[in-house]
């Protein structure tokens, strides 16, 4: 048993499970100084980990702009999961792909982290927010809805999921300084010179995966006319289905 | 000019740290699909789970200078784009039906 981990876990639990929409606003502030700890204790024992596990490789951390764009992803995820108006979810959701769009430039997946920002920022968003406009009952200057300020069973579903992450994490740190994680091949080193970068990453796609991406292609055309056909009104399927007389707006 | 991606710095602690960082807003994502009421913001969760995975993947990628991870979130994309369109599409006529977002509108759908 890893105490610090488990301690850690069940205070970003305690933090997420104040922050959820309830009706008692002033839980929210304790939540978030809750979460605070909760990172910072994540963080110390993440130093002392390393510094444990992997004696040898101590120096070469991550660096400086992956625990700031990591503390923004984290805190704009729950800022996602928490806040009471769908609409400024939807923002805290663009934060949140900016800073992961930050780690992918890190990672050295330059393409993957513009195709990032403008799929899921871009395109995604901007789905979600037409939908959050036009299905809000009293628009978005009014106060939320109330299935938005109440949460349906917080400590359910903080138990659920931090059970899982604290399962996964430890079994991460445990694990990892053990072979858990299969070594890098031998003969990658030699031509990492000629792995990064969107030239790779088209030969791969075009190459080795050509087949799953002409699917893709299909899967998207499906999706297309699927969201014309179900968003349609009147059309004879609804009517088939007996949904026909949906009232208008 | 060639770019030299053979860098050493990225060793087993730091792909653990994104790991972590994977497992963790995944996690957020599950409380936010488990908890929230409203079913835009059901979907939204889902769609921080889906990029606690890409980060995964990503971070694979670059430990093993393997493109597959990169090719991976390539087609992780395309599923989210699809999903939302449908999942929107959905909602849209949900709420046409009922003037609601709530999911609990729906119970009757158990039986």
């Amino acid at each position: 048993m890893d105490y610090p981990l488990i301690i850690a876990t069940a205070c970003g639990a305690i933090a997420l499970y104040l922050m959820m929409p309830r009706a008692q606003g002033w839980l929210v502030k304790l939540g978030a100084l809750i979460g605070v700890l909760a990172l910072a204790s994540g963080l110390s024992y993440l130093t002392h980990w390393a510094s444990v596990a992997f004696p040898a490789q101590h120096a070469a951390g991550p660096g400086v702009f992956f625990y700031a764009f990591a503390l923004i992803a984290i805190a704009s995820a729950a800022g996602v999961v928490c806040h009471p108006k769908p609409i400024y979810s939807a923002l805290y959701f663009v934060l949140m792909t900016l800073a992961i769009a930050g780690l992918f430039l890190l990672l050295m997946a330059e393409f993957i982290a513009v195709v990032l920002i403008i799929i899921y920022a871009g395109a995604i968003l901007v789905t979600y927010v037409f939908v959050i406009m036009l299905a809000s009952p009293t628009g978005v200057a009014a106060a939320a809805v109330d299935y938005d300020r109440i949460s349906a069973d917080p400590l359910v579903a903080v138990l659920v999921s931090f059970l899982l992450l604290g399962t996964v994490l430890e079994t991460l740190f445990t694990h990892a300084p053990h072979g858990f994680i299969a070594p890098v091949a031998a003969g990658a080193a030699a031509h990492a010179a000629h792995w990064g970068g969107l030239a790779a990453l088209g030969k791969n796609l075009y190459s080795r995966y050509t087949l799953p991406l002409e699917l893709a292609g299909v899967l998207m055309t499906i999706s297309l006319v699927g969201a014309v056909v179900i968003a349609r009104k009147n059309s004879p399927h609804t009517q088939m289905l007996g949904l026909g007389d949906v009232p208008t707006e | 000019m060639m770019i030299t991606h053979a860098t050493n710095s990225f060793s087993d602690p730091v792909l653990v740290r994104y790991l972590a960082l994977g497992a963790v807003l995944f996690s957020i994502g599950l409380v936010g699909f488990m908890a929230r009421r409203n079913m835009i913001m059901i979907f939204l969760s889902t769609e921080i789970m889906f990029q606690g995975v890409a980060i995964n993947l990503i971070a694979f990628s670059r430990y093993y200078h393997n493109a597959d991870g990169q090719s991976f979130v390539i087609f992780l994309l395309t599923v989210a784009a699809a999903e939302a369109s449908l999942a929107l599409g959905l909602v849209i006529m949900l709420y046409r039906q009922r003037q609601t977002l709530n999911v609990d509108a729906w119970s009757d759908l158990q039986g």
